[in-house]
């Protein structure tokens, strides 16, 4: 299953606030993970995404040592992207649940 | 904000490409190595991790594109990419590029040039403030010298009050006055103004103040304001200018300010005044007289109004007026008001000849256009190799389509800085043919929007030539491919347009030079013109003694002023003598005259004039002649022949017996068929109360030929003369005819009438063959640009046939080669390629004839002595455009029976 439009940054931005700053390699693993393997992120969809938010101003970049001795390029929040995760998260939350009112069942008519 | 900041990150990324690249590399690597050493950890062999992992990366290739493109503009740099590519084709075809650019800026160049005029002259909003909302009033009747007779203060009076729609009505008395210098004196075109009159103008001071309703009437100051190219011509743009006094007609006036640059209408003035400086415009015969005509008249529509809604007011207004004062309009005169607005009566001198020129210039553009677009095509199809290449290498169609804009928009950009180089120049030589025509030629620049204008042609163009190239659709590379890359000819649908346009090309080459044949020819009849005088050897001088604003102001009674003037007259009679005899007696010179002008100028004066036992016809509109004066000497001095009777002599003096010679159209309208000698006539009308001049009977004791002086294209008015001592001198001229050399007499005439009268304003010198030019010139140089344009026109379709048919022949080398192998001798071959040309070429003509009968009826107002269809200029044109033609498909046809057959076909 493919990324729907516009979560994928989301779902990016998510990950980094949970697990702190992270590599490519640990982003595309987290969400791997966490939709128990039903998305599959290569790297053309994966680093442009990244490279957009950090574009925007919302992740910023370093590289450093990983736990296992390799060097690899770290993402992590900025204060922005705290703030423009908030404000998604809001949306997104708004959204679902407009969408869920709408695909409730039909309550009996009277 | 966000939007911006991610932007600059992706211009930046443009430029920072290659670190950014390894870096990219560097972290999809090790990307790669994590995900690898994962599998490994899984128990996976190394090669089965790696293979693995690659799988799941999607292509390390894409992603790198993937982020590249998010990275930078990927447009921007295609862009420069294609740029760099068409620059590189295009100096890799010299030739190509150079006619193609060359062409351009030509078509460009007239087309820039000319606009830059038309949008100076007739597009351009008026300096003025809220310059559409200005109208024109005209009063007009039948008869020459009608068609604007302006309007009395009490009809202007009836107009302001019973118009809601006008907000204001200024009144403007054009008027002449002598500005005394230093050591010289200059005559002034200056306007008398209302009040209100820079208010309805939307007008505003650069310097000091403009006149106000307080500088209205009698006993106030006279004021002066000044024009701002006088403030510069004369005063060097003094600022020091304002509260200066000045000398005008010997009165003291106050400079008060200078006007922003401004058009004026109808024509150019230096100044403008309140009205208290001539005492007659104060007079109760001016302000109360309707049929005193001597005042212009603008109107500001009050908002929200529009033109018709004024017209019709105006219209209702003036048929009261005619209702009510049947005396002030002759109903067989047609007495007729018209209102238009400002900025339209200010073009309308110029707008046919300027519409005519932008319509040659579009021609040429058509042209150039056509002929660039075949070089296009036919290159194209050179390029059918390349590109198909291109396309399987994996370019898409609209990558391919973009290549072509880039590389197009880069010959037409090129081509219009040509153009612009050759419309820096050319405007400069439109702006003197402009002022010929236009009060606003001073406002023709190469501005923004005329700029704008060059750049969205050159865009259009570059656009029309990407499209007209076919391209493979997508998915038929394959037949393309498969169609072989060694086919030359084209197909079908290009070789069809290619022929189309080389058709349109002769058509309008056609229609541009029948326009310039006309043209010419208009000019040749003209200056054919007989002017009913010798001009050799003739100059004439303007010299204006009499300055009419002098003298007792304003008051009740007219006479007053009159016998100032009378007085002033008899003292100007004696200079005017003393000027005359003292230039005969110079050494060369043959004969000197005076007159009341200069010969071929028209006169300012003409009245009702009536013939003894002669009655109107019922209905008939009263019959009217220019006024002149004449000393004995002007006829002989001007060359205008006697016909019949005497001429005057010096005993038709102030004492003796009123006599007058009249002009050939005069006799003939009044005295048709008989001897008018001995036959009385006299001035009469209402407007001869007005003037000091009398209504007695006149004998005739002469006639003169007829002179031309409305213009060589006008027809000869009839003109009564009278004799310079038993008439008001009303303006002034000295007429000398020399023995040789005419011109080099100018320096010591000039001396003598200074001396004679140091405050007297010389205004113009002329020699009579520079008169008789003025009328001639302005259509000269339409002819000469049409005919320009018509010559442009006519070598670049001449390149197009000989392109075209070249282009044919070297497709058709094989086919050549094979009929000639066949048996076909050079002969055949020649003819086969010139039948080809001919139809093209006989197309065009038809079409191009058929084109120019409908278009030169278009023109019809500029020509003169030549019919719209004439059918000589038609045929010379035509054969013109064949010969053209013929030789132009001659070349290729020779170069195609040169082909050896045996060449042709190994190399097929």
């Amino acid at each position: 299953m493919d990324v729907q439009q516009g979560t994928l940054a989301l779902m990016i931005l998510r990950t980094l606030e949970v697990l702190g700053p992270l590599h490519g390699y640990g982003v595309a693993r987290r969400i791997e993970e966490t939709s128990k393997h039903r998305l599959a992120l290569n790297y053309g969809t994966l680093y442009p995404a990244l490279l957009k938010l950090e574009q925007e101003g919302f992740v910023s970049t370093e590289w450093r040592q990983s736990e296992n001795n390799r060097r690899a390029k770290y993402y992590a929040l900025t204060a922005a992207g705290r703030k423009q995760l908030a404000r998604e998260t809001r949306e997104w939350r708004q959204t679902a649940e407009l969408i869920a009112a709408f695909l409730a069942p039909r309550p009996e008519a009277p | 904000m966000r939007l911006i900041r991610a932007l600059l990150a992706r211009l930046a990324g443009v430029f920072t490409k290659t670190q950014a690249d390894d870096d990219l590399q560097a972290e999809l690597q090790s990307h790669l190595e994590m995900e690898t050493a994962e599998y490994l950890r899984r128990g996976m062999t190394p090669e089965a991790a790696r293979r693995q992992a690659l799988l799941a990366s999607g292509g390390l290739t894409q992603a790198a594109e993937a982020v590249r493109d998010q990275r930078g503009l990927p447009w921007l740099e295609n862009l420069a990419t294609d740029l760099r590519y068409a620059l590189r084709t295009l100096r890799r075809s010299p030739a190509f590029t150079g006619v193609v650019v060359l062409t351009l800026a030509l078509g460009i160049g007239a087309n820039t040039a000319i606009f830059s005029v038309v949008h100076g002259v007739l597009l351009k909003p008026l300096p003025n403030r809220d310059g559409d909302g200005l109208l024109y009033l005209r009063q007009s009747a039948d008869g020459p010298g009608q068609a604007n007779i302006s309007f009395s203060v009490p009809e202007v009076h009836d107009l302001r009050t019973g118009v809601p729609s006008l907000a204001g009505i200024a009144e403007y008395s054009p008027w002449n006055l002598t500005l005394q210098g230093d050591n010289e004196a200059v005559r002034l075109d200056v306007g008398l103004v209302t009040g209100n009159y820079f208010d309805v103008m939307g007008l505003s001071p650069v310097l000091g103040r403009l006149t106000r309703p307080s500088d209205d009437g009698a006993g106030v100051p006279p004021v002066m304001v000044l024009t701002h190219d006088f403030w510069v011509k004369r005063f060097g743009g003094d600022r020091a200018i304002v509260g200066r006094q000045v000398k005008l007609d010997g009165q003291s006036v106050t400079v008060i300010g200078v006007l922003q640059p401004a058009p004026f209408f109808p024509d150019r003035i230096d100044a403008l005044l309140n009205m208290v400086v001539s005492p007659h415009h104060v007079s109760a015969m001016m302000v109360q007289n309707r049929l005193h005509r001597m005042t212009e008249v603008v109107a500001r529509l009050i908002p929200g109004a529009t033109v018709a809604q004024a017209r019709t007011e105006v219209a209702a207004v003036y048929a009261r007026l005619q209702r009510d004062y049947p005396e002030a309009y002759d109903p067989a005169s047609h007495y007729r008001i018209a209102v238009t607005p400002f900025k339209e009566a200010l073009g309308e001198r110029a707008r046919l000849t300027l519409w005519l020129l932008m319509a040659a210039a579009a021609f040429v553009m058509i042209i150039s256009a056509a002929n660039v677009a075949n070089l296009t095509l036919m290159r194209g199809v050179r390029r059918e190799h390349e590109l198909v290449v291109r396309a399987a290498l994996g370019a898409g169609v609209a990558r391919l389509r973009r290549l072509l804009l880039v590389e197009n928009l880069v010959l037409t950009l090129l081509g219009a800085m040509g153009g612009v180089a050759i419309a820096v120049v050319g405007v400069r030589l439109l702006i003197s043919l402009a002022a010929r025509y236009s009060p606003r030629a001073g406002e023709i620049r190469l501005d923004g929007i005329v700029l704008g204008f060059t750049l969205a042609l050159s865009v259009a163009l570059a656009l029309l030539l990407s499209f007209i190239a076919s391209l493979p659709r997508e998915g038929t590379f394959a037949s393309w491919i498969s169609a072989g890359v060694h086919r030359m000819s084209g197909s079908q649908r290009k070789q069809r347009l290619q022929r189309g346009l080389v058709v349109a090309q002769v058509a309008v080459s056609v229609v541009l030079l029948a326009g310039a044949g006309l043209l010419t020819r208009t000019m040749i009849r003209l200056s054919e013109v007989d002017s009913g005088l010798r001009a050799e050897e003739v100059f004439a001088m303007d010299v204006p003694l009499l300055q009419l604003s002098g003298g007792p102001s304003g008051g009740t009674d007219p006479m007053a002023w009159f016998r100032h003037i009378m007085e002033l007259d008899v003292a100007a009679k004696e200079q005017y003598e003393r000027m005359r005899s003292e230039i005969r007696a110079l050494p060369g010179v043959n004969e000197a005259g005076l007159g009341s002008s200069i010969p071929l100028a028209a006169s300012t004066l003409t009245f009702d004039v009536k013939a003894e036992g002669e009655a109107l016809a019922p209905g008939e509109a009263v019959p009217r002649a220019d006024v002149r004066t004449a000393s004995p000497e002007y006829f002989r001095a001007s060359g205008i022949p006697l016909l019949l009777g005497r001429e005057f002599t010096s005993t038709d003096g102030a004492g003796s017996g009123l006599v007058v010679i009249v002009n050939k159209t005069f006799a003939d309208k009044f005295f048709p068929g008989e001897d008018p000698i001995g036959k009385r006539i006299a001035w009469t009308g209402p407007l001869l109360k007005l003037s000091p001049i009398s209504g007695d009977w006149r004998t005739i004791v002469g006639v003169t030929g007829n002179t031309r002086d409305g213009g060589l294209d006008a027809e000869p008015r009839a003109t009564a003369f009278m004799p310079f001592t038993q008439m008001l001198s009303l303006g002034g001229a000295l007429v000398i005819r020399a023995d040789s050399n005419a011109p080099g007499l100018v320096a010591a005439a000039t001396r003598i009438v200074h001396r004679i009268a140091p405050a007297a304003p010389i205004v113009k010198v002329l020699t009579v063959a520079q008169i008789k030019d003025q009328s001639v010139s302005p259509r000269r140089l339409n002819a000469e640009l049409v005919s320009s344009f018509g010559i442009l026109a006519l070598i670049i379709a001449a390149v197009g046939i000989a392109g075209v048919l070249a282009f044919s022949v070297s497709a058709r080398t094989t086919e050549i080669g094979i009929r000639m192998s066949l048996g076909a001798d050079r002969g055949q071959v020649q003819r086969m390629i010139l039948r080809e040309g001919g139809v093209l070429l006989a197309l065009g003509l038809v079409l191009g004839v058929a084109g120019a009968f409908f278009a030169t009826g278009l023109v019809r107002g500029l020509l003169f002595g030549v019919a719209p269809r004439d059918p000589t200029t038609f045929i010379a044109v035509a054969l013109l455009m064949l010969a053209i033609g013929i030789v132009a498909c001659w070349i290729p046809a020779l170069r195609a029976s040169r082909i050896d057959p045996a060449i042709a076909m190994r190399s097929a």
